[in-house]
């Protein structure tokens, strides 16, 4: 059976279902019989969905408008070029 | 010249996976009018792309750089490789997702040519094992089932964006490509010019400190919970 280590160096590969047929089953028998891992695993998937929401918020710091300056400058940077 | 579009008819596409361009439907014709005008170098059609889709330049800037002063520049920077280069634009995706990839390189050159500071090691964040290879440490937080939903919260999605903000460049870079633009690890590692074994392992690091740093907030967030 793999260690938690060894498992820990397939996880990128497990989560994307991008692993070997059998180095994927070994990963899911680890997953089985690890109860550290399942807990790990868990938690860095919550990571993940954390992440890609932090920058779905609505609060995120999107503007609705450039503002005018940016714009007068990015025009006159270009016309000096 | 005439004027090939009203700036109320640019309609920015969805934001899709950058990986998945190929499966976008060709440009509407608003888009492919605006491409023309920028083409023949009118000017107006030129402001009307910075006016249009200006705001999302900045944000995915602002996104990449730590400084509104680096996103500024960036943002001029991105629009100047966009006027020299709309000929060899050839309009296989939205000019929305186009945009974005030249303010990805764009953030991602400055951040290369940045004198590179010595990055803080994140060995302190990352897993650690026993010995013989057992994970040491994972449950010490137990998770509770009242887990709270953390997204609901404004603050806290600050607070996480805060978080991602406190890695070092070369994981924050590799997070947001990949985990938070939707850039494959293949295309990530490209736009690094690593290979993708090496982005894997820097993408695994990454999610693993952000994870740890992220422990605080859960445990607060639980303490709350119980209220």
């Amino acid at each position: 059976m793999l260690t938690c280590k060894e498992f820990d160096d397939f996880m990128v590969d497990y989560l994307d279902d991008d692993l070997p047929a059998w180095q994927k089953f070994m990963c899911w028998l680890h997953v089985k019989m690890c109860r550290e891992c399942v807990h790990f695993v868990r938690e860095y998937q919550r990571t993940i969905a954390l992440g890609k929401t932090a920058y779905d918020a609505p609060d995120e710091p999107v503007p609705d408008s450039v503002p005018e300056e940016l714009i007068k400058a990015a025009l006159a940077h270009r016309d000096n070029k | 010249m005439r004027m090939a579009v009203a700036p109320d008819s640019i309609k920015p596409a969805s934001v899709g996976a950058p990986g998945a361009d190929a499966a976008l439907p060709p440009l509407d014709t608003d888009e492919k009018e605006l491409v023309e005008c920028l083409r023949a170098g009118d000017e107006r059609c030129y402001e009307m792309l910075l006016r249009g889709f200006g705001a999302g330049v900045l944000s995915v800037a602002k996104r990449y750089l730590r400084s509104d002063a680096d996103a500024a520049d960036c943002f001029q920077d991105t629009f100047l490789a966009v006027f020299e280069s709309i000929k060899g634009f050839e309009q296989r995706s939205s000019i929305k997702t186009w945009l974005r990839g030249i303010t990805v390189n764009q953030c991602l050159m400055r951040i290369r040519a940045q004198a590179r500071r010595r990055e803080e090691s994140i060995e302190h964040l990352l897993p650690a094992f026993d010995e013989h290879g057992n994970r040491m440490g994972s449950c010490t937080s137990a998770q509770t089932a009242a887990t709270v939903d953390l997204i609901d919260t404004a603050a806290m999605q600050a607070l996480v964006r805060e978080k991602i903000n406190e890695l070092p460049d070369t994981y924050r870079v590799m997070l947001l490509l990949r985990d938070i633009d939707g850039y494959s690890t293949k295309e990530a590692a490209a736009l690094q010019g690593i290979s993708v074994v090496a982005a894997k392992t820097r993408l695994h690091r990454a999610r693993s400190a952000l994870k740890s740093l992220l422990e605080p907030i859960k445990e607060h967030l639980e303490y709350h919970a119980d209220m």
